[in-house]
């Protein structure tokens, strides 16, 4: 469950995430859509606790991040929009390097580690060293690391960036899977039809401050005109930019 | 526009911004980098002034007044400007690597329509710029106090000017040759031969160095030093050399014999041009099939897993907890594998094997108790110096370089703590193997007395606890997430005052600790209690310093780390 109340953030004088204040439930997928500049990686940071809060809170299954960092992080898996990873590494080597930073033991890193590689398909390049892999291989890599210490919450920033057809709608399936087995998903995405294929709630966020929240019907319903969700959200923009 | 010109254009254009951007820089960074940078020359020619006065003075014939230095400090050119050679060579095919090769914007000028003579050409004044600005820096005080020294004609300054261009050529256009060619057998040649010839050739080059110190063994009589010196700077003074023509054409013009100097510019012009036409001649048959061979081939990158040497070490790591085992492990495989960082250890750790092997080297004049006293705080000076390079060009960029990557260490459930202070422990690992190695192998050569050689191994215990702490500190207190080369975050504001300050401890430390060996040779103190009273303050004002120098650049960077976001 992730929980944020009344949650700023200020760079300086500009306000990027303005009175956030959401709650998302055991085992929900929800997606957060907002034009760029929006605040949704300045959310998904604070969710992360990479970037401290100006002002409010933010926690999952009732532990504040800023309180409590090593304990929400143990529970919780990031993917980023862009995947820097360790070039000189080895896909297999960056996964036992992260199974060692959440104390994973050797036999789990051997099949469990192993059983990712293969899902991700990335089974095969694993001895190859990172540098040498494509954009949407680095994006794979992130995501089977990500899944290596069993997180209860997941936070995605734009990940189908570099992925294949096929690997975008193995991604969407997997993680939609993963909910049902009590998995907390929060992911920031551009990508409207995926959101109407997996979201159970949507958050729309302009200028920092959150416009709406609802399922993908209580969205649609906001448009004038009944239409798909990119009616509703250029809609919805283009209200706010008037 | 030409080709080479809109490539090189762009290029002056980028060191324009750079330039004007330093406007935008605090004026601390700015301050403490020029300050640093003017220190460092004048530095070096108060040395070099100072180091050429003293040869003239110890050189004079009392008897027939005859200057034995002119050979001598003209030899010494000669030496320098063949060690020049090689250092340029070599940092030539690390620097064409990289610019020919692995620089980002390669990609997008070879699918240009730009011929590879003229995309090598753009490149190749490049790799002149990156490898000889710093030697035409540090080499500029070297000539001005030669020639003050020597009264110089002023030909002398304009010739030293007019040679360094035509001069550095040469080894930038063999650097390049050899990369080049290396780029493109490298692919064929499995790893085994390559590690095997490469240590072949370490080898010999050691065997040669090793072989010229040994020629230049100190003896029991001045002339005889003196002697032995001429005999082993002779190789240098051999005509193919190119290193000759331009010491050489140098030399004449302080003497105001332009016309022979003249000779010898357009010798090594010529030949500067030739060495240029021969790269360019490599870089259009092989440049383009290198570089595909080397983005090309698939299994470059594999490293099987459980094999090999860092497996090992891997093994051997296994009884550290996580996630510290973790962290030091690929923090070991970051660094072994990126031939930027080993290449340049492989050098510091030459130059140790070079100075132990070189201890050897002694005379009667060791029998003197002041004597003995110097060389042996001399020796600690020494160690700690080495330790204080390796800490500032190593160890300080740590925390930057995990740069763009540090969401991932933001995200494990690890205090910045945990991360800092286990960089701060593999540094004190890594140095103490080398430091306390070149340590106690120099006591021993050195055959020092207990107190002595307790002193030696303690002051580098302390300078390696030191000096970790000062650069993973201070590393942590001023990094650079931006940058992926570690010899760039070196050079940065923080990289510099590392350097500055771990000068500063290392003065203090050999300097306090010298004193009262100094003062014990000389036979100073009153009593046997006076001595040990000040040996045990010394110890103690050194070990409190040094606790200091651990513990305020740590507590400043975790705080600076702390306060950051990602």
């Amino acid at each position: 469950m992730i929980v944020t109340e009344n949650l700023v953030k200020r760079f300086g004088t500009k306000i990027a995430v303005n009175d956030l204040s959401l709650q998302i439930e055991e085992g929900e997928f929800f997606c957060f859509l907002g034009p760029n500049g929006a605040g949704k990686t300045t959310t998904i940071k604070m969710l992360t606790g990479l970037i401290r809060p100006t002002s409010g809170r933010a926690s999952l299954h009732g532990i504040d991040i800023q309180e409590d960092p090593i304990k929400t992080k143990s529970m919780l898996g990031y993917i980023p929009d862009t995947p820097f990873l360790y070039d000189k590494l080895t896909g297999r080597e960056f996964m036992r390097f992260v199974a060692g930073l959440y104390n994973i033991d050797e036999a789990t890193v051997r099949t469990e580690g192993e059983e990712l590689l293969e899902m991700f398909e990335i089974q095969a390049v694993g001895d190859q060293l990172i540098e040498n892999y494509s954009h949407g291989m680095r994006q794979k890599l992130s995501f089977a690391s990500c899944f290596m210490h069993d997180p209860k919450v997941v936070v995605v920033d734009e990940p189908w960036v570099g992925l294949d057809p096929k690997n975008i709608h193995f991604v969407k399936n997997f993680l939609k899977e993963k909910t049902k087995n009590g998995l907390t998903v929060f992911m920031s995405t551009h990508s409207l039809s995926v959101i109407e294929d997996v979201a159970d709630r949507i958050g729309i966020i302009y200028g920092g401050k959150l416009l709406h929240v609802g399922t993908l019907d209580e969205i649609l319903a906001l448009a004038e005109n009944p239409g798909s969700l990119e009616d509703v959200f250029l809609q919805i923009t283009q209200d706010q930019e008037q | 526009m030409t080709q080479i010109g809109a490539m090189i254009g762009t290029k002056l254009r980028i060191v324009r911004n750079q330039v004007a951007s330093i406007r935008d820089e605090s004026y601390l960074k700015v301050s403490v980098v020029s300050v640093a940078a003017a220190l460092l020359w004048i530095g070096a020619f108060v040395t070099f002034y100072w180091g050429f006065g003293t040869l003239q003075a110890f050189l004079l014939d009392p008897q027939t007044g005859a200057a034995l230095s002119d050979i001598v400090m003209a030899r010494l050119l000669s030496v320098f400007a063949l060690a020049l050679f090689f250092m340029l060579t070599f940092s030539n095919v690390l620097i064409s690597f990289s610019t020919l090769y692995r620089a980002r914007e390669v990609v997008y000028l070879v699918q240009a329509p730009i011929p590879y003579r003229t995309f090598f050409l753009a490149r190749f004044a490049e790799c002149i710029w990156f490898s000889s600005w710093a030697t035409a820096f540090l080499g500029s005080p070297l000539m001005l106090a030669y020639g003050m020294r020597t009264s110089a004609s002023p030909g002398f300054y304009v010739a030293s000017f007019a040679f360094y261009l035509p001069y550095v050529t040469i080894p930038a256009a063999l650097g390049c040759c050899i990369t080049m060619v290396l780029a493109r057998v490298f692919p064929k040649v499995p790893r085994g031969g390559l590690v095997g010839a490469a240590a072949i050739a370490v080898l010999f080059l050691f065997l040669l160095a090793r072989n010229q110190f040994n020629a230049s063994r100190l003896a029991d009589s001045t002339s005889d030093q003196i002697a032995n010196a001429v005999t082993a700077m002779a190789q240098t003074q051999s005509s193919f050399l190119p290193s000759y023509w331009a010491a050489h054409g140098v030399l004449l013009s302080a003497q105001a014999r332009y016309a022979d100097a003249f000779f010898y510019f357009l010798l090594l012009l010529a030949n500067a041009l030739m060495a240029l036409l021969v790269a360019t001649v490599i870089a259009e048959r092989l440049f383009y099939k290198g570089w595909s061979d080397l983005w090309g081939n698939e299994q470059r990158g594999t490293r099987e897993a459980g094999r090999g040497l860092l497996a090992k070490i891997d093994r051997l790591l296994s009884p550290l907890r996580e996630p510290t085992r973790s962290l030091v492990i690929k923090d070991i495989k970051l660094f072994w594998r990126d031939p930027a960082q080993w290449s340049q250890f492989v050098i510091f750790f030459g130059v140790m094997a070079l100075y132990v092997a070189n201890l050897g080297n002694t005379s009667s004049n060791f029998d003197r108790p002041e004597f003995r006293a110097f060389v042996i705080c001399l020796n600690i000076g020494a160690c700690t110096l080495i330790l204080a390079s390796l800490t500032s060009r190593f160890v300080f960029p740590m925390v930057s370089l995990e740069g763009r990557r540090f969401w991932v260490l933001g995200l494990a459930p690890i205090t910045l703590r945990q991360i800092v202070w286990q960089k701060f422990a593999l540094s004190v690992a890594t140095c103490a193997t080398f430091s306390l190695g070149v340590a106690f192998l120099s006591c021993i050569k050195l055959e020092l007395s207990p107190i002595p050689f307790f002193m030696s191994i303690y002051s580098v215990v302390l300078a390696t606890l030191g000096l970790s702490g000062l650069a993973v500190g201070l590393g942590s207190l001023y990094p650079n997430f931006e940058e992926d080369n570690p010899a760039r975050i070196v050079s940065g504001m923080g990289g510099t005052l590392n350097f500055l300050l771990s000068m500063a401890y290392i003065t203090t430390l050999v300097g306090v600790q010298s004193t009262v060996m100094m003062m014990d040779a000389l036979e100073l103190y009153r009593s046997e209690r006076a001595y040990w009273i000040s040996l045990i303050g010394a110890l103690t004002f050194v070990s409190f310093v040094s606790a200091l120098v651990v513990t305020v650049p740590m507590k400043l960077g975790l705080r600076n780390l702390d306060r950051a976001e990602y």
